[in-house]
């Protein structure tokens, strides 16, 4: 054996190894996700191609399908009417239908866009309040009271789903925007609370006694001292909450129908003339995971720690 | 130093922790705590939740006798048992081979992580939805695949009842693995090179230093990983609801799906509440039991 290198250090070999097994293994757990990005971009014919096209010609039908609501005409009403405005009523028109007017999609990502930061602001506010309290002052039970906020993320949705549908019927907050935030809120709670806590941990408590010394009071040193030197754990938290509320759907489908539905349970309902419109619901789904994705790739740093963070320290 | 700290202006400690505590709180109790004890207390009566004028009659433990009786019950537990049996056994030994390879830390390691955590990111959803057209036994991307390699012919993932259950085991698998592995890489970095260094004087083969250090020390992790997932799979509902909807017939109907069908389809509050409440209280046995005989194996 070569004794000359660390025994710690790989070979180069083994690495190159490892190195081409985990490429291969990227792209394949990748493809589905391509794939139905590049759907978006086909006609509806080209998508129900067999055998599956890789190279196509690019369409915008899709996110035309998405954003409109259409109907079918019959050839004689499509040659009385004027000559089309724009490309989309064009390529519309080209299939023998009219644009009646626009689809949900816009709203339904706005609500999503709404309660997913309502839900993440008020989360990461709180969890950071609590957290600093756990972490800085003696509270009588603290640990059976962590226990305690951790065991609520243990209920199955569907469980807890009956009694708050009854009690937000009861307070009219069934189908609103306030409502879906609340509750998002309260499932994030538990980990933002866990997560903080353990970041302002390692914040040095001199920090805030050096500011109390020159006259701040608790308050003010927890604003403009503790809560800036924690930014990397609240960024990470957030960026947790906000994911889940984004992606979120058991609650969404079960607690709102028109006015405050999320895109979740939109986006299967996205249905076409005569079976699935798929380069529409590929659009949707591209438009609905773009922001998650670029959130992963830039703010992967943070987001790897928090994800292993439960585990490394305990 | 401590005592000079408590006589600064403002608020008393004690004060501003109860401030800090009580909204987390009181929301925890009003939205977590409240319905849960709401829903154990429907789950002794016959109450339908869409039948507003009617009193709910107190029927006592009918509700659970019922649930444990019905055969159709065990099948859903089954059903639960095989897809969560079948994801863990997979996304450990990918997720823990995946996580021992990234450990040799070439180059592009960290965007290579990044990449292959994506998965898991998404919403499972949409998830379902985009792999039913993966799925596809005309058009389907999978089967082209799949019979690229070895030709079956024309085969439905979703439609065949001994095919359907598999489906949703290769898309969570799909969808998960990361998680294990990422877990699983955060113990193989807590490992202390001296152990390494050690095993090398003593000259122990890399094999038994795997065996003797490595496995030992990421095992804890592992198990920790796979109790995450355990639970979630357990209550498993939004990527089997748009993947296969429970189907074909009640082939994927895991309990969770089950659950919904019985309380927002057919409204039997109590009797849903009821098993609602078994289905916790397994998730909590399992999950005890679990982390005792976990904590056995850290001691070791």
């Amino acid at each position: 054996m070569d004794t000359s290198r660390s025994p710690l250090e790989p070979s180069g070999f083994s690495r190159k190894l490892a190195a081409t097994i985990i490429i291969v293994y990227m792209v394949v757990t990748l493809i589905p996700i391509t794939w139905i990005v590049a759907t978006s971009f086909k006609s509806v014919d080209s998508a129900i191609a067999y055998p599956p096209e890789v190279f196509f010609d690019p369409s915008l039908e899709g996110y035309v399908n998405l954003f409109t609501n259409r109907s079918r005409q019959p050839q004689e009403y499509l040659d009385s009417l004027p000559p089309p405005d724009t490309w989309y009523e064009e390529l519309v028109r080209s299939r023998e239908m009219v644009i009646t007017g626009p689809s949900k999609f816009m709203g339904r990502y706005s609500n999503s866009l709404i309660i997913g930061f309502g839900a993440t602001f008020l989360s990461v506010f709180l969890g950071s309040l609590a957290a600093y309290a756990f972490s800085r002052f003696k509270v009588p039970l603290k640990d059976d009271l962590m226990f305690f906020i951790l065991s609520t993320r243990m209920f199955p949705p569907i469980a807890v789903a009956v009694p708050i549908f009854i009690m937000y019927r009861k307070l009219g907050l069934g189908d609103t925007h306030l409502g879906m935030i609340i509750l998002y809120t309260v499932v994030n709670l538990s980990l933002a609370v866990w997560l903080l806590k353990g970041f302002m941990d390692e914040i040095p408590k001199e920090y805030e006694e050096a500011a109390m010394i020159d006259g701040y009071s608790r308050m003010q040193a927890f604003f403009k001292v503790v809560l800036p030197q924690a930014m990397t754990g609240i960024a990470a938290t957030a960026i947790f909450c906000m994911i889940f509320s984004w992606n979120e759907y058991a609650f969404a489908v079960l607690l709102t129908q028109f006015n405050a539905q999320t895109a979740p349970p939109f986006i299967p309902t996205i249905i076409g003339e005569g079976g699935l419109d798929w380069p529409a619901i590929g659009a949707g789904t591209t438009l609905f995971l773009i922001p998650v994705m670029i959130f992963t790739v830039v703010l992967r740093k943070h987001l790897l720690r928090g994800i292993t963070f439960g585990a490394v320290r305990k | 130093m401590k005592t000079a700290v408590k006589k600064f202006k403002g608020l008393s400690d004690k004060a501003i922790a109860w401030i800090f505590i009580t909204p987390t709180l009181i929301l925890l109790l009003a939205i977590n705590i409240y319905p849960l004890v709401y829903a154990i207390r429907m789950s002794f009566t016959n109450f339908y939740a869409n039948k507003i004028g009617r009193e709910p009659k107190f029927v006592g433990l009918k509700n659970y006798k019922k649930i444990l009786g019905k055969e159709e019950i065990w099948e859903k537990m089954q059903i639960t048992a095989h897809f969560v049996c079948w994801t863990l056994i997979l996304q450990a030994l990918i997720g823990l081979g995946l996580a021992l390879l990234l450990n040799r830390k070439f180059k592009g390691n960290e965007l290579l992580t990044t990449l292959i955590v994506l998965p898991m990111m998404l919403s499972p959803a949409v998830v379902g939805v985009f792999w039913t057209y993966l799925y596809n036994p005309q058009v389907g991307l999978f089967n082209y695949v799949v019979n690229f390699f070895y030709d079956f012919g024309v085969f439905d993932m979703i439609g065949s009842s001994t095919l359907a259950p598999w489906s949703i085991v290769i898309v969570d698998t799909w969808m998960w693995t990361p998680f294990t592995m990422l877990i699983c890489l955060a113990g193989l970095r807590s490992i202390p090179n001296y152990l390494y260094e050690a095993a090398e004087v003593d000259r122990a083969s890399k094999w038994q230093q795997f065996i003797h250090i490595t496995l030992p020390s990421v095992l804890p992790f592992l198990l920790l990983a796979l109790l995450f997932r355990g639970i979630e799979n357990f209550k498993m509902f939004d990527l089997v609801v748009e993947l296969t909807s429970g189907g074909p017939g009640s082939a994927t109907e895991l309990a969770s799906i089950n659950l919904k069908r019985e309380a927002f389809e057919k409204w039997k509050t109590g009797y849903s509440s009821a098993f609602a409440v078994i289905l916790f209280v397994t998730i909590f046995g399992f999950g005890n039991v679990y982390v005792k005989v976990m904590n056995k194996i850290k001691e070791r």
